[in-house]
This record gives structure tokens, sequence and C-alpha cells, in this order.
């Protein structure tokens, strides 16, 4: 399994972890990592701390669990992207849309 | 038509046809029998060589095949049909008495699809069949699936190229090159021409790849191409291609673009990049001037435009280059996994001879670093040379004075009213144009904010188009109503200096100024008012701008106006000099705040 998912009731928080390439193969896991997480408010950490490459439908599932994570109430937190991803994440200009921590 | 083929299909599908190949005349009936009853036909064959004959001659959906067999075994007869039914999906079943591992692999290598070992019950006989005519069914649904959306992407691929591409303006200039990874390609590429002879070129990377990532070109290409013909600004196609996708598009897909303006005035260049790779600026001695990074999330992703999204604005010289990249060409792999990256790109154009087409040279480029690794992601290059406008060149007039210092001339702020000496060419003057009754009238008045943010200059195209509908002479009052108007927003209302435009760096300064006084403006207007009035053989544009500002020395700046035009290095103000030349009469009253002028087509001389 390429993407591992946590749930930290008590902080509210998802952790949605992703491995090695963030692409398109990823889109139904991605989608299911987090439909069914429908608390009000909840914190969606991606961590990216072990994703090598990411392509622009990534982009794209990010947009999408930032829209589910809006409707709960909740935000999105891009963490720890190595260099050659966070160099995508800025040319995309995402830090504008979601909080980057690196 | 549909049901027709489906009736077909059932029918096939109810007579399905067997081949057994097997040299003992008692097995090959036993297993014919079998068969028959699950609803096959059989033909049978005894030895191998017959059976790929009887294979070629009968194309069965299902072959049984057995091993040890005279003149050919069954290996070699399973390889040799495998080879010639490449693509074909009949599965082949080797039934053997042989159950070692040896045969096991042996009969998978020789390209048999399963192998079932004697002795079996008819029942397991009919399962094993039943299963892998499953298996058999699912490959060929996969296969007319994909044929079908072949055909899609062939017939999309076929309108892109012949709508999108083909229309595209100055194709023998620009260098375009594109290579896509599906058929379909999620880049788009598309240049054409505003009314005052700008040119504005796209280069759009739509997320992922095929029919999916395709859905947005065709109203992006429409409203890239209508806009700039009606003389939109690029920032305002730039807002309403924003709009547009973000209402039409799913939020996973998006549009990283870069948009760049070529202007005939001032050697300027205007960039926006939001999500692509940066935007390069070559000069033509090989140096890298600029590069334009992405300043805005992709196109279609937020519903408007972020607040203080603007163009960049550049100075160029006529042997600059602009390359425009999409990722796909930083991101293209070697069979080592490498990526071409950006050092690569940069050296190739560095080293390139720029008599040649760049986004060629770096395609090649491309193509030799990843010699014959699968492409993930569509290629796209824009190579355009700043020289676009050199064969067509503004009439210039003759003038002396070569000399010019722009000097507030307090004498020249209270000239009344100016005119020039076309004014009298057909012994009309403003006010007699006016006793014709017009046909119709049209006025708009932008103040405040409003100045700064909506360009009236389309709209009332629109309207005179709406009205006296579209024709080439309207080209000329495009330009003729922008100049006027830019005239009383920049000097009149913003109270800008065309001094600073005498450089490259000055006119650079000049527009940073010019766009940060636009986005704080709240008071002010200009009031725009144009009537219509028939002639014989065409019509008469009478046009009245008045501003609320102060004036400006109208009639120095339109001596200097004549004086820069011959002086290459000057950048200020061919302006009201065109404007001058374009319309029958121009007059600039009341300290500069009032300006009239008609325009005159003719249906013979357009």
């Amino acid at each position: 399994m390429s993407i591992k998912q946590q749930i930290l009731a008590d902080k509210n928080q998802v952790v949605i972890a992703i491995d090695k390439n963030f692409d398109f193969s990823l889109h139904q896991l991605f989608r299911e990592s987090y439909t069914n997480c429908d608390t009000p408010k909840t914190n969606f950490i991606l961590d990216l701390s072990r994703t090598q490459y990411m392509d622009s439908s990534a982009l794209g599932m990010i947009l999408l669990l930032k829209d589910h994570a809006e409707q709960l109430g909740g935000s999105v937190t891009v963490s720890k992207p190595s260099d050659t991803v966070y160099k995508i994440l800025e040319i995309a200009q995402f830090h504008r849309l979601v909080t980057i921590e690196k | 038509m549909l049901l027709v083929e489906e009736n077909i299909d059932k029918e096939l599908a109810v007579k399905k046809l067997a081949l057994v190949v097997d040299d003992s005349k008692m097995q090959c009936m036993m297993l014919s029998v079998l068969l028959e009853e699950e609803g096959y036909r059989v033909v049978s064959a005894h030895d191998g060589a017959c059976g790929v004959a009887k294979y070629i001659e009968h194309q069965p959906d299902l072959i049984l095949m057995d091993i040890n067999m005279p003149i050919m075994n069954g290996y070699e007869a399973a390889k040799q049909i495998k080879n010639i039914s490449r693509g074909s999906l009949a599965p082949l079943i080797f039934i053997t008495s042989l159950d070692t591992d040896k045969a096991f692999i042996e009969s998978v290598d020789a390209g048999g699809d399963s192998i079932l070992v004697r002795p079996f019950t008819p029942e397991v006989f009919k399962a094993k069949i039943k299963s892998i005519q499953r298996i058999s069914d699912l490959y060929q649904q996969v296969k007319n699936l994909q044929q079908e959306q072949q055909k899609d992407e062939e017939l999309a691929e076929l309108l892109l190229n012949s709508v999108i591409g083909a229309r595209n303006f100055a194709q023998d200039k620009i260098g375009i090159v594109k290579k896509a990874a599906a058929i379909f390609s999620g880049d788009i590429q598309l240049s054409e021409q505003c009314p005052n002879g700008d040119v504005h070129v796209l280069l759009g990377d739509f997320t992922g790849h095929g029919l999916r990532s395709s859905i947005g070109a065709i109203p992006l290409t429409s409203t890239f191409r209508t806009m700039t013909q009606k003389g939109f600004s690029l920032l305002e196609i730039v807002k309403q291609v924003n709009d547009q996708l973000y209402d039409l598009l799913p939020a996973d897909l998006f549009l990283a673009a870069s948009f760049v303006c070529v202007s005939t005035v001032h050697n300027s260049v205007y960039v926006f990049n939001a999500g692509l790779p940066d935007t390069y600026i070559f000069s033509g001695d090989s140096q890298i001037k600029h590069r334009v990074s992405s300043q805005h999330p992709p196109l279609g992703v937020i519903p408007k435009l972020l607040s203080r999204s603007r163009l960049e604005l550049y100075s160029v010289n006529d042997d600059d280059r602009i390359v425009m990249i999409s990722d796909g060409v930083i991101e293209a792999r070697n069979t080592y996994q490498e990526m071409y990256g950006i050092e690569r790109f940069e050296q190739v154009v560095l080293q390139g001879d720029f008599s040649q087409n760049l986004a060629i040279l770096v395609m090649q480029s491309v193509n030799e670093f990843c010699q014959n690794t699968e492409q993930e992601d569509d290629i796209s290059i824009i190579d355009i040379p700043c020289n676009l406008f050199l064969d067509e060149k503004l009439p210039v007039l003759s003038e002396n004075d070569s000399e010019y210092e722009e000097q507030i001339d307090e004498n020249s702020l209270h000239i009344k009213s100016l005119e020039f000496e076309n004014a009298n060419k057909e012994n009309i003057s403003g006010d007699e144009i006016l006793f014709t009754p017009p046909v119709w009238k049209w006025q708009l008045l932008l103040s405040g904010s409003r100045l700064g943010s909506v360009n009236p200059i389309p709209i009332a195209m629109t309207q005179i188009q709406a009205i006296e509908g579209a024709g080439e002479h309207w080209q000329s009052l495009y330009t003729i109503l922008t100049e006027l108007f830019v005239n009383a927003l920049d000097h009149g209302i913003l109270q800008l200096s065309s001094k600073l435009k005498n450089s490259p760096e000055g006119f650079v300064e000049y527009f940073n100024e010019r766009e940060e006084r636009l986005a704080h403006l709240t008071s002010g207007h200009i009031d725009i008012q144009l009537s219509y009035h028939l002639l014989n053989n065409g019509g008469r544009m009478l046009i009245k701008m008045k501003d609320s500002g102060k004036g400006f020395a109208v009639l120095e700046k339109f001596k200097l106006n004549s004086i820069t035009l011959d002086n290459k290095n000057k950048l200020s103000g061919r302006g009201l000099e065109l404007v001058n030349q374009l319309t029958e009469t121009l007059e600039y009253q009341e300290h500069g705040t009032l300006v009239k002028a008609s325009y005159v087509w003719d249906q013979d001389n357009n």
C-alpha cells in the first residue's frame, strides 16, 4: 500500500501519508483515504515526507481533499514535502491555497 | 444500427467455434461432444501442423491442444498460433497426461493460457472451459472499449488540430512544438492577434492526459480568441478564463498556463504565469534576461483571480526570444529514470543557434536524452521571436525635429482648441457634422474604482458591431478609441508623465506606477460618447471623450509625438500620431480634458 491513513481522534486529525510516487494511479486509494472521515473540523495532514515525485493530477487530488475538508469546516496541511515536491507545489502556488509545513 | 450489431454479437456468442488438436481420434471425439454440449461448434485436427492450418482457416474462439503429437508437437503449434494471432484473444488450453512442473512451465512459455491434466471428469472440463471463456470475454470487452476510446481520441485530436491549432496566428514565425503522451494532448498552444496588432500567445497544460484533460480546451480556445480579437487586455482574458474554467471543470481539473502579450508598441512584452515552469526571455546574444516564475495558482482552481494579480512587463529587443515550456520538458525521463531538468534546457538554448527554431532544438535535445523511454507527460515548447512585427511597421510621417524634451509649457495648457491640417480636408468642422442627425448614439460614463477595473473599449466595440455588423474598418476605430481612452486615463486621470517612457527601464516604471495608481483609484470619471451618422457609401463616427482630470499639455505632447516617431530609441507616444492619421478630424479642447474626433469609413476605400 502506498497510502497510509492514521486517525488521531483526540486531536481531530487525520494523517494521510503517501509513499514514493503521488500520481494518477493513486486516485482511487487517495479518495478512499478521506471520504469516510466526516468528523466536523477535521484537520487533514498530508504527509509527503516519503513522497519522491508528484504530478499535476496529484495537485488535483489535493484540491479534492481540500474541498472535502472545507465542507467539514476543517483544513488541509501539507507536511514535509521534499525539495522536488515542494518545487512542484511552488510552481502551482499552492501555498496560497493550503498550509505547507516544510 | 447498434441493435443490429448486438444481435450479430449474440448469434456469434451462441455459435462459438472451438479447435481441438489431438492425434488420438478418440480424444478428439470425446472433447468435441463435451464442447458441443457447452454450445460450441467444433473443428478438429490430428497433428500440430494441421492444427495451425485449421487455425488460420477458421479463426476459432478457443483452442484445445494436445502436447505429444506427430509432425509438430503441441508446444510448437501453440507458439506458431500465438505468433500468427497476435492481438487475438482466443484462449489456448493444453490437454495433457504429463502432470509435471516442467510440462506446466513449458506450456505457459509456449503461450498456453491454461493447462488441464488428464484424467478429468466432464464436469471439471466444462468448468475449465467456462472459466477460461469468462476471462476471454473480459479481454474482448476491454479491447472493444479501448478501440472505442481510441476512435474518440482520434476524432478529438482531429478537431483540436483543425479547429484550435490551425487557426493560430503567425504560425510561420512562432515556433510551436508539441508531443502528446496519450493521443489527445492535455497541452494547448494558442496565438491570436489583437485589433491593435499586439499578439497574444498561450501555453496551457490541463491536468492529466487524454480526453478527460481536454474538456476545457474548446471553451478556453474560444474565450482566448474571441476576447483577444475584441481587444480585451491580457489580464482581462486571464480573469475570464479562470472564472470560466472554475465554473466548468471539476475540482481536480485545472489549467496551468503562461500567457504572453507581445506588444507592437514600446518593444514590450507582458507575461502572466499561472502554474507553468518559468517562462524565459533570452537575449539575442544568448543570455538569460528574465525568468518569469509562476505567480498564481493554475486557472480554474479558485473562483476569482487573486486580487493583487498583475501582468509582468519586460522591455525587449528585436532579437530577443521568449521561450515557454510545459513541465513535460523538465520531467521527461531517460532509461535511468533521470529527469531532463531545467539546466539541460537552459544549456541547449544558450548554446543554440538563434537563427533556428529554438522549440525544435529543445525538442531534439529532449528526444536524444530520453532515447526510447515511454513518454509520461505531454511536452510543449513555444519559441516567440520578438521581431514578430518587423515586416509590418506602422506608417511613419516625415519629421524634421530630432530632439525631444518634454516640458510642461504653461501656455500650452490654456490652448482652447487645436485643429489639425486634415481637419479641413472636407471643409467640415466638428460642429457642422453634428447637424446631420445620428442614426444612433451610445454613451458610457465610468467613474471611481470602475475606471481602474473596466476597459470600456471592447464594450463599445461590441455595441458598434452589434448594431452595424462586423468589419475590417472597425479595427481603426478600435485603435482610435483605445488611444484616446488611454490618454485620458493615463495623463488626465492618473496624471502620469509620459516623460518616464523615454527609456525601456522607464517604461517598466511607468507601467508599474500606472498599475499602482489604478489599483487605488477612487475618484474621477471618463465620459465616452459615440454617435453614428450614415454617409452615402459608409458612415461617420463622432467620438467625444471627456475626463475629469486637470488636463495636460496637448499641443506640446502632440508635437513631440510626431518627433519621436523617427527616432527608434524614443519609446513614447506613437499613439496620438497614429490617431491623427486614422481620423478625419481630431480636436483637443478644455485643456486637453475633452477630445473630439471623427472617423469616416468608405465602402470603396475600406
